[in-house]
């Protein structure tokens, strides 16, 4: 039946986001190593890559863009691209301010 | 307003000819004539309202709430001039924010929902004209009548101004929310879903500015990046917005009680 | 705009109202720019936003995060079963995820009241500003989500008023608040 097999790509779709949300986690964990808090360029930009991917995932399979128009899947590809990059250009800039 | 009276128009086209004719004629037998009035006082009221404030007055974009006191009384005197033009200004034409009310309440009264959203709108934004709007002009030209008053009065007035501004969006949140619900609820689609929740998009500004209350520096205070500059642009957006629903429902008004027709030629986007 | 009619024929529709779609698209883009000017402060004094997230607690931030991807897991869930005529299914799965969104108001409102117990304040510092304005601002989108649940559950409950892109437009906004909460959980909790 077409709803079962949908509901096992729900499924495996919040397992993935699960594992993405785990993975900070991970990365929280071997930046702090040592005690002392830093600031990191490389872990900003990952996690905001991350987040992004993250995003684009909930679009295109909960929000149902995979099955939209081409018009619906670009618009959302380009605002999971425009939120990247302003995020990062806001840090980077506010890194060069310092 | 159950029966649907067919616009003169269809039975006596306007004259062609010269101009002025055609303008004579519509000014006494255009049916919408009215609502044209309104509309255009609206876009009238904009016109001087804004360059009053951020020109003559320069009171917008705000100045900053951590000024010392020397600082707060030379902005005063750099405008001992404009402020009383331009609140002068505005004083005399405030009342025309009632077309812009009576308009809006007017696109709830066609639509399909109980009369009470256009009155409570009505009986809103009539109130909030006085915190919206003139307590600030009231307290700024107070501060500019006497230069030689005591400092710690004339800092009171600019927090009193810029917070009563600013600090009581509750009024226009609340309102705004009634226009919402009554486009998204609506059945004689007098205005677009997208519209309703732009609605939103404007009373959540509301709730961003409110903090100012608290900040007296940073992105959250009266003059803050999110709190005015970042709201001025979603304000901004909505006031455009809605100038033009209302021009667009005006031109599709039938005068009847049911779903307003949609404009003719490939207006095929007004749901 | 259409509703898959036919299964067998997999048409492109746009779920829900398109009407929504632009208010989530500028809704985003409103956050990205309340999230832009984060990052840019951030950016500016570290060690001042490093102390402040240091008092946060990042597996409470995992777990609302895990909770909120299964609200929408729920929601999404909801739609699939509304859209082939499960409606007990689909009624079942939208009340789930109102008791999902509520696990989470009930944890950020806890998380709030032991923040404020530490003596991390609105006007605290800089961060905290950050922090309660954002979540605060979420947690208002997540108010209105319970307000738009409603209508979904109202709607699937009545088969005279059933309506799959009433459905489906409720579901995208549930969706919205969902992933605003994945990109300030990462930017509050686990940027650097």
């Amino acid at each position: 039946m077409i709803d079962i097999k949908f509901n096992k790509r729900l499924l495996v779709v919040w397992l993935v986001l699960s594992a993405l949300t785990l993975a900070y986690l991970w990365i929280d964990h071997s930046v702090d190593g040592g005690g002392s808090l830093r600031g990191s360029a490389v872990v900003t930009s990952s996690v905001i890559v991350i987040a992004s991917i993250k995003v684009r995932i909930i679009f295109r399979e909960f929000m149902e863009v995979r099955q939209a128009p081409v018009l619906l899947c670009r618009l959302t590809d380009a605002w999971v691209v425009l939120i990247a990059v302003s995020l990062l250009a806001c840090y980077f800039v506010g890194v060069a301010l310092r | 307003m159950s029966t649907v009276m067919t616009p003169p128009e269809s039975a006596a086209a306007p004259p062609s000819g010269p101009v002025h004719r055609r303008i004579a004629w519509h000014l006494r037998h255009n049916p919408k004539r009215e609502l044209w009035l309104a509309w255009w006082v609206m876009v009238a009221f904009y016109n001087l309202f804004f360059p009053m404030f951020f020109v003559v007055a320069q009171v917008q974009p705000p100045p900053q709430p951590t000024w010392d006191l020397a600082t707060q009384v030379h902005w005063f005197d750099e405008r001992h001039l404009g402020m009383p033009i331009g609140f002068g200004i505005i004083f005399a034409i405030a009342g025309m924010t009632a077309m812009n009310n009576a308009l809006i309440a007017y696109s709830m009264r066609r639509m399909s929902v109980s009369p009470a959203f256009g009155y409570s709108y009505l009986l809103i934004y009539s109130l909030s004209a006085i915190p919206g709007l003139l307590l600030l002009c009231i307290a700024l030209v107070v501060g500019t009548l006497r230069p030689e008053r005591n400092p710690e009065t004339i800092g009171w007035l600019y927090d009193f101004a810029f917070l009563s501004f600013d600090g009581t969006m509750g009024v226009f949140l609340i309102g705004s929310l009634i226009w919402m619900v009554a486009i998204l609820i609506d059945k004689n689609r007098v205005f677009p879903k997208w519209f309703g929740y732009l609605n939103l998009c404007n009373a959540l500004t509301e709730v961003v500015v409110a903090p100012c209350w608290i900040f007296q520096r940073g992105v959250l205070a009266w003059n803050g990046q999110i709190a005015w500059w970042l709201d001025m642009v979603v304000f901004g957006v909505y006031q455009v917005t809605f100038i033009v629903m209302l021009f667009q429902m005006i031109r599709r008004e039938d005068f009847g009680s049911g779903p307003l027709p949609d404009l003719p030629r490939k207006r095929a986007n007004a749901s | 705009m259409t509703e898959l009619t036919d299964k067998n024929k997999r048409t492109r529709f746009v779920p829900g109202q398109p009407d929504m779609w632009a208010f989530v698209l500028f809704e985003t883009l409103v956050f990205t720019a309340y999230f832009g000017f984060y990052l840019f402060y951030r950016a500016k004094s570290p060690e001042l936003f490093l102390h402040g997230q240091a008092q946060l607690d990042l597996r409470i931030g995992v777990l609302n995060t895990l909770v909120l991807l299964l609200s929408s897991w729920s929601v999404a869930r909801c739609v699939q079963s509304a859209r082939v005529g499960a409606y007990r299914a689909a009624l079942r799965d939208g009340y789930l995820t109102a008791f999902l969104g509520l696990a989470f108001m009930v944890s950020k409102v806890l998380e709030w009241a032991r923040q404020i117990r530490m003596g991390n304040g609105f006007g605290s510092s800089d961060f905290f500003t950050y922090y309660f304005f954002l979540t605060g601002i979420h947690f208002v989108h997540l108010v209105i989500g319970f307000v738009v649940l409603g209508v979904l559950v109202y709607q699937l409950r009545s088969a005279a008023r059933r309506s799959q892109e009433l459905v489906e437009t409720c579901a995208t906004y549930w969706h919205t608040v969902d992933f605003l909460w994945v990109l300030i959980f990462a930017l509050l909790y686990v940027v650097r």
